[in-house]
Order: structure tokens, then sequence, then C-alpha cells
């Protein structure tokens, strides 16, 4: 018999970003060409682009939320993995005959590794009955190593005696060549003012609280459940399946609840492997969660940078050339970080990208991967022309920008700052108090990918389910997809339940990129509208045979033909397996590139070099805002980590030993309550795009710059590597106190 | 120093669940610290290694009063009052969350006869005696405490690993203290870390449930 041929769709060609590991590139899809209905005004939503609270609230509040962390199974093992302590070493004896005969060791396994190549490497795991116990054997295993030249600090490592990270490779790879030299030196040659300089920022860490791994619920039977705290619920299956010696199908992935993530939890990392071969050898389940050392060690971090930039720019403030030599500090990894001149117009320019390898782990993505990093040396290096040409930075940056986006943002946020009240002579201030405020921009893309298929379910009794294997990080992905087919179908958030976190439901994309928003709701918002067509179907002889699209959904009442139903009525009609739709992901549904400017108010006590924060303001665009209290907290968040960033976060590591130094929330500081500025997050609704887009990037990018910029505006004190501490203000505006 | 991290009597507590008492005791601070904990805590393990021959394992059975319920349990005497809330509890409890192990960031935040103190620096065995109450025995998601409730309605809460610290950390205060400013709550939860970013609206969801029971 010969399979019915759908008529063939009239299809368009678009571009979206796609998401390997968190890093986002652009891949061009084919897709229909028939959009149905679309979101609609912005200010004509029932429940979105309203303030919803979160629907996992209560049981995030009650302790009653289960995360990976929390789970327990009967005759469930601890594991816990024995590192390399040196940031270079070949194995040279492994003995671990007596760490196995401590009562309730039930495996010891060894990593394939024999040469260990950054401080932290795993070297064994170990699976016992307690985590104590676990820990104990993890120290009785005799390990000998031969130790081997180690390079750590990026300035060493470029140097042509360093020793090779990688035998054999240069420790600098060429990234990245663009631009024309020659064009630049004449450009350069023609301006009125120019700015070389030097900025860093350091690698800092994720510090997710809930730290990374996995349990392995597995017996040795024939499937197994893998419990996850993870950014992709489909991202786990296939290499776990693998190591336990399953096919995919037969390993399910779950993740209801987690605690954090910004980039580094995709995919089963080693931790996972290790867990399902401990897991599959002793034919019990397996916990394996990283200790908070291992997750400073060897749980990713935030790539470094080095950015070495000359730029000039004529009295007007028009910027006419620009050069950069980037170097991307991400240990052994690659690193990232978003080519110069950033978002700006920078005339002729030229830049060379490098990657700099060290020994040390591998940087991995972390929430707007190599953005803040190039924000920060860009909006430092625009700060340094306007004030050398004597320009107000706010209308230097207007001039550079062509996104008129960024001027109705900047001066939206210079209202709320008082940036007219400033003292623009740095340091101009009296006291030993001094008050300064500066600001920067931001740019993402956060459009979504055709990836996700969400189920909508309605019962007889008028109960509604959504289903679809995505996860919420915390970032409310739970709450707007209730809402969505709940403003769908006209109901309440709480006539909704949502089924999610399961490899089980239908497919959906990591959470990397800022992507999950614009690439689960178009499919939310599709399968809620079939839904609501096939129970229009149903029931449009009871309303006066009216068209199913004309039949309104509203308040928990159907209308039609001055007919009304109550949402009660109207199910019960339903046949008795009630209606299930099928949604898929619609192009027209999202968008793709979001705005953002920073303003900062900032305190510097010029006798201590210490800074307080006093006030944030982010204006932030995103198309339709699906719930404004969840995205202000992503805001909000956003200022807070770029807080840290600026002012206290840094992996420290001794060049000599190679080690990290603050390997603990004892000595990497992470902001606290303390040092909370106000802050004031402000969706900026003069973006009028009836499409999602995905924030979460964005608002970590523009605040390093504004809070250095602010700092400069306060002392006078151009402070070019983060974090920015009091002895680096102490040094005084030329980088030396003065004698 | 956050005083109601202190014992209520030092006389009669075996263990201080202050690691910055230590370190105020010895008269150090900042970077410093972390050269000092490490080699206190080799010292400690060497001291008892050459101290003691007899095996180091073991455990021993006590009752914990846990959100008032008797609450039998084997522990190692090593056992901190955190792994036997969630690792040998039968059910366990796992509100309190481990984050830092090391009495930095409040997630394991329980209160020991109504004061706050990090259950990853109590001892199991220190604990007995005591009421012992957790984030669940706050509130449940039906019937949540007027703080729980704020944090719902002011959004102060993202992945929520952090939350429960800071909600039994948040409502411990309020007893004491109803109608704090801002700057007394910003102090009462300098103790806790947040990464995702909720502070704001930690600070809101605290003044807006003392608000509330004041009214209410």
């Amino acid at each position: 018999m010969q399979q019915p041929q759908a008529t063939p769709k009239k299809k368009k060609k678009i571009k979206v970003p796609k998401v390997v590991n968190g890093i986002e590139t652009m891949v061009e899809i084919e897709v229909d060409d028939d959009a149905g209905p679309g979101w609609g005004p912005n200010d004509k939503h029932a429940l979105l682009n309203h303030r919803l609270t979160r629907v996992d609230g209560p049981l995030k509040v009650s302790g009653a939320a289960g995360y990976t962390y929390d789970v327990r199974l009967p005759n469930m093992l601890y594991g816990r993995i024995l590192r390399c302590p040196h940031a270079h070493a070949r194995l040279t004896k492994f003995n671990s005959s007596a760490a196995s005969k401590i009562v309730g060791v039930k495996a010891i396994i060894q990593t394939p590794l024999k040469e260990f190549r950054f401080a932290g490497a795993p070297v064994a795991a170990v699976a016992a009955t307690t985590p104590d116990i676990a820990q104990d054997a993890a120290r009785a295993i005799i390990v000998e190593y031969e130790v081997l030249p180690h390079v750590v600090r990026a300035d060493d490592a470029i140097r042509s005696d360093a020793p090779n990270v990688v035998e054999g490779e240069s420790n600098l790879q060429q990234k990245d060549k663009r631009g024309d030299v020659q064009k630049v030196a004449a450009a350069l040659n023609s301006s009125d003012a120019i700015v070389e300089a030097e900025y860093r920022t350091p690698r800092i860490h994720h510090t997710c609280l809930e730290t990374h791994g996995m349990v392995v619920d597995y017996s040795g039977g024939d499937s197994a459940t893998v419990y996850a705290s993870t950014q992709g619920t489909f991202s786990i299956p296939a290499d776990a399946a693998e190591e336990l010696g399953l096919p995919q199908s037969a390993v399910t992935a779950t993740v209801q609840h987690m605690g954090g993530g910004f980039g580094s939890k995709f995919g089963i990392g080693i931790e996972g492997m290790l867990a399902c071969k401990l897991s599959r050898q002793t034919k019990a389940p397996v916990k394996l969660m990283l200790s908070r050392y291992d997750e400073f060690v060897m749980a990713g971090n935030r790539s470094g940078s080095w950015q070495k930039l000359k730029a000039g720019v004529k009295n007007d403030g028009t910027l006419v050339g620009m050069q950069a030599m980037q170097y991307r500090l991400g240990g052994l990894g690659g690193g990232s970080q978003a080519g110069q001149p950033y978002v700006y117009r920078a005339g002729e320019f030229y830049r060379e990208v490098y990657a700099l390898h060290t020994n040390e782990d591998s940087s991995i993505a972390m929430r707007a991967p190599g953005h803040p990093q190039a924000s920060f040396a860009m909006e430092s290096l625009v700060d340094e022309l306007a004030y050398k040409i004597g320009m107000d930075p706010v209308a230097f940056r207007k001039k550079n920008l062509r996104d008129e986006a960024y001027h109705r943002q900047l001066d939206r946020g210079a209202r709320e700052i008082g940036w007219d009240k400033r003292n623009p002579t740095p340091g101009g201030n009296s006291g030993p108090f001094k008050r300064g405020t500066g600001c920067a921009v931001g740019t993402w893309g956060g459009g979504g990918n055709a990836q996700c298929k969400v189920e909508v379910r309605v019962a007889r009794d008028g109960s509604v389910v959504v289903a679809v294997g995505t996860q919420d990080l915390g970032t409310g992905t739970r709450t707007f997809t209730r809402a969505i087919v709940a403003e769908e179908l006209g109901l309440q958030i709480k006539d909704v339940v949502e089924q999610i976190g399961n490899s089980k439901l239908g497919a959906a994309n990591d959470s990397g990129g800022s992507t999950t928003a614009a690439s689960l709701s178009p499919s939310v918002k599709d399968a809620a509208i079939k839904a609501r067509l096939a129970i229009a179907e149903k029931i449009s002889p009871l309303v006066g045979n009216a068209k199913p699209e004309e039949i309104l959904f509203a308040d928990s009442t159907v209308t039609a033909g001055g007919k009304s139903l109550s949402w009660k009525q109207v199910c019960a009609a339903l046949l008795p397996a009630g209606v299930s739709a099928h949604g898929e992901w619609r192009a027209d549904l999202q968008g793709r590139g979001v705005h953002g400017v920073c303003f900062a108010e900032v305190e510097v006590d010029v006798e201590t070099g210490k800074v307080r924060p006093i006030k944030m303001v982010q204006v932030q665009d995103g198309g339709l805002p699906l719930n404004r209290l969840t995205m202000e907290s992503q805001i909000n968040g956003g200022m807070i980590q770029s807080l840290g960033m600026a002012f206290w976060e840094a992996r420290v590591v001794d060049a000599k030993l190679g080690l990290q130094l603050n390997p603990g929330f004892g000595d990497y500081k992470l902001p606290g309550s303390l040092e909370m500025p106000e802050l004031v997050p402000i969706i900026d609704d003069e973006d009028k795009r009836e499409v999602v887009i995905g924030i979460a990037e964005a608002c970590i990018i523009p605040a390093l710059g504004a809070l250095a910029n602010a700092v400069f505006n306060a002392c006078g004190v151009r402070v070019r590597e983060l974090p920015i501490t009091p002895d680096k203000i102490l040094m005084g505006p030329n980088g030396r106190k003065a004698a | 120093m956050k005083g109601s991290r202190q014992p209520k009597d030092k006389k009669t507590r075996s263990h201080d669940p202050s690691r910055r008492s230590f370190l105020k005791g010895v008269g150090i601070a900042g970077a410093g610290a972390a050269v000092v904990d490490k080699l206190w805590i080799e010292a400690k393990e060497n001291e008892q290694q050459t101290k003691s021959s007899r095996a180091l394992s073991g455990t021993v059975p006590i009752v914990l009063q846990i959100n008032g319920e008797k609450r039998p349990v084997q522990v190692e005497p090593r056992t901190t009052l955190l792994d036997t809330l969630r690792d040998r509890l039968e059910p366990p409890v796992t509100g309190p969350k481990l984050v830092c192990d090391m009495g930095t960031c409040g997630a394991c935040t329980v209160l020991l006869d109504g004061k706050p103190v990090y259950s990853c620096l109590v001892l199991a065995v220190d604990a007995v005696g005591q009421s012992i109450t957790t984030v669940e025995g706050l509130g449940s998601p039906e019937k949540l405490n007027a703080v729980q409730s704020a944090f719902v309605e002011k959004d102060a809460l993202m992945c929520g690993f952090c939350t429960p610290g800071f909600v039994t950390t948040i409502s411990a205060y309020l007893k004491k203290n109803s109608n704090p400013t801002l700057a007394e709550v910003r102090e009462a939860c300098k103790g806790n870390f947040c990464r995702c970013g909720t502070y704001p609206r930690v600070f809101e969801a605290a003044l807006a449930a003392a608000k509330n029971a004041v009214n209410g």
C-alpha cells in the first residue's frame, strides 16, 4: 500500500543558532512558511508578560524540591574521585590493595589516564557504602608520580622557553586573523587621539551550588535510570548507556530540579563516566557528586583573557581604526572570547586571536562565553578614548553604536542612574570617599532552534498536562511552559500541570546559549493552539456550529455564537481519551538579537582602595517577556554575577606549584549580602517585537565595563585587570603609587 | 561575627559550630586563613592517628529530635549533622543542602533549639538532646510559613539550592527581630551565599514577611 503523500509545504530558509557544548554558532535551516496564529501584541496577554510567581516556588522554599544531590536509593553506593596533585605528572605506581580492604569499599577503578596535565586530573574513583568511607579509601590509595615541567601563567606560557603543555605543540595557537593591518595603521595616523592598553580578566568559576554529578540507578538489569544535575536531559542517555553497556533506549535520564549550571553542565562528564563504570562493576546504584574542591579544580571555568588593544579616534568622537591581539586563556582548552571591536563600529580594524594554553583544566562555556571578557576590554577602551578627547562617555557610545536600541537604552539608563548629576572629572569629588558613574553595553543572540516536541493533553475531567523533556535550571521554564498553555486555553496557571526533565518525554534542546525559551515556547504554543482547535472542533455543535478558530477560550469559559460553556462542560464533551496535541517549533514565534546597557555607581575609598557598589541599573530588551518577574530576576542575577567578576572573583594559581590556591568558598570570594548595591532591573518595553528571545546570557555582559568605568570616574584610576581589588586602586593612575 | 551562629552556652558544648570563631581565636583572617585551616586539619589528623591505635571507623546509635519527631539513627563519631540528615536518616531529610562543606555558604543551615547553625560544622553526636528544625519543619508546600510565602511572592529564588538556608536563617532572625531594617536583614543573611543572584529579592521577601507577620 502506498503511503499517503503530504502536500509539499512552502518552505523558507532561516538562520538559527546551534549550540555545541554551550557555544553558539549560526546554521541555516529550512522551515515551513505557513505561520499560524502569532503571540499577538506584547501588552495584550492574559498571563504572559505579567508577573507570574514560579510554579515550583513552594517546593523550593520548603525543601520539598528533589535535586539530583537529594536522591537516595536502596543499596546505593557513594563515589569519590582521587585526583592528581601535580600540574603535570606521569603515573609511576598505583596500589589500591590497602584501600580495597577498608570495610564498606565496593569498587576501585583507575581512569585510563597515565599522564596528567593539570592539578586535579582524575586518577581513580572509589565506590563505598558511605561518603566518608569512599573518602577514606581514596586517601588510602598509594600513588606515585614522576613530576614533569608545567606552566600555569599566561605570561610564562607565551615565552619561547616555556614547557609545552601538549608535547610537540606550541602553547600559542592562532584561532582567528582578520582585517588589514596596513589600513589600520593609516587610520591611526589620521586620528586625533590614540589609546593603547592591555586588559586582563582572570579565570573564574561557575560555582554551581549543586556540584556536578549524577546518581546511576542500575542494579545489573537491562535498563537504568540516571538522575543528573544537567542543563541537557537529552545530553545524558547516549553516553551513560555506552558506559553501562546498555542500549540507549534502555537508559532514562531525569532532572526535576537542578542547582545551577551557568553553562557548565552538559553531557555526563568525567564524573558521570566514572559513576556509570562503578555502577556497572558493582551492579548497584552509585551516587557520585563532586566535592566542592573537585568542583573548583575540574568542573570547568570561564576562560581568562589578555587583550592588547589600540584604537584611534577623531575629535568628534568617531572611532577610525583599531587593532587587537586577543589571547584566550582556557588552560588545556581553547577558551572563548568575542572578537573585537565587539559591538562597536571602529572604522578600520585588524585582530589576531590566539588560544594560549597552560597546565590547567579546560575552560568550558559559562554564561555568555567570551562576551564579558571582550566587553570589559572594549568598554574600558571606549571609555578611555572618550575621556581622552573630553567627550561624554554616553555621547561617545551613541556616536559609535549603530543600533537605535542602544541609544534609547542609554538614555533610559542615564536617567535612572542620574548621569547628569555625576562629576565628569575623574576623581573630581572632594574627600576620601569618591563616587563615580560608568556605563557599558552588551548583546547576545538568544534565538531558538527546531528541536522541541511538546504534547498537550486535555482530559475529560478538565485537567491539562503539558509534557516535554526539557529542564528548568532555575530560569522559570516550568512556569512559562504552563503559562503559555493556560493562556491559550483561557485557563489559570494552576489549571495546568507541566511534566519536564525526563528523556522519555518529547525531545528538547540543551539549555545553552539562552536558547531554551526561544526553542521551547514556540513548540508549547503550537501544541496549545492545536489542542484548542481540536477541542473547538469537538464542541462546535454545542456552540451553534461555530468555526473552531472563532470559538473564544477565556476566563475558564468557552464562548461562541452567544453561547457560553464552562471549561468543565467543554471537557466533559470530549471523547474518553480526551485530546492530545503535538506541537513543533515555529520560527516565526521566536527571534534573535537582544540589547542591554548597564549603568553603575560606585564609591571608592581612596585611602584604603575599597570599592562600595552603590547602584546598578540594567536596561534589557528581549522581544516578548514571557514572565516579567523571572526576567527581572535574571537581569539581577546577571548584574550580581558581573559584580563578583568585577571586584572579587579570580582563580588564584601558584606558578611554582601549579596549584589553585583558592579552591573553596572560604577563599574564592562570591558576592554576598553585604556587598549588594541597589539593583534596578528594567525591561525595555520599547522593544515591540512579538517574538520570544532568550536573555539570560545578555544580562551578564555589560556590567563589568560599567563598574570598571565607574571606578575610573570616581577616583581617576583605570584598573585594566580584573578583579578590581584595593591594591590596584592604591597603585594610582599610572599603575604605580607615586613615590 | 554572626552572633546567632554561636552556641548559647559554651560550657555545655564540646564543639563550636563556627569556623569564624576558630579563625578569630588564632588571630588570623583573610588569605592566611586557608593555610591555617589546612595546617590545622593536618595537625589534627596526625594527632588522632598517633594517639589512637583503635580503628577510626564504627558507628554508634543516637536519637535526634528532628522537626518534632524522635529519629533513631546510626552515626560515626565524625559524622556531621548534615550528613546524618541527608545520608543516614531513613527516610532522609534533604532540605538542608551540602554545598561548601566548610561552614561558609549557609546552604545547610538548620536551627538548633531555634538558633541557626551550619549543620556541616555540627557533629551529629553533639546535636543529641537539642531540638533540630530544618526548612521542612518551618512549613510545607501546602502550608508555607510567612517567610516561605514571601520568597515565592517576591521571586526570591532561582535554582533554589541556597533557598532552604536563606529561608531558615531569616525565619529564625524574624523571631528575634520582628521589624528589621534592610541593613539588619543584610547583616542577618551575610552567612548565606546565593550564586544565581537572588539577594535583592531575598531582602524584599524578608521585609515583606516581617510586615505580613506584624499586620497578620
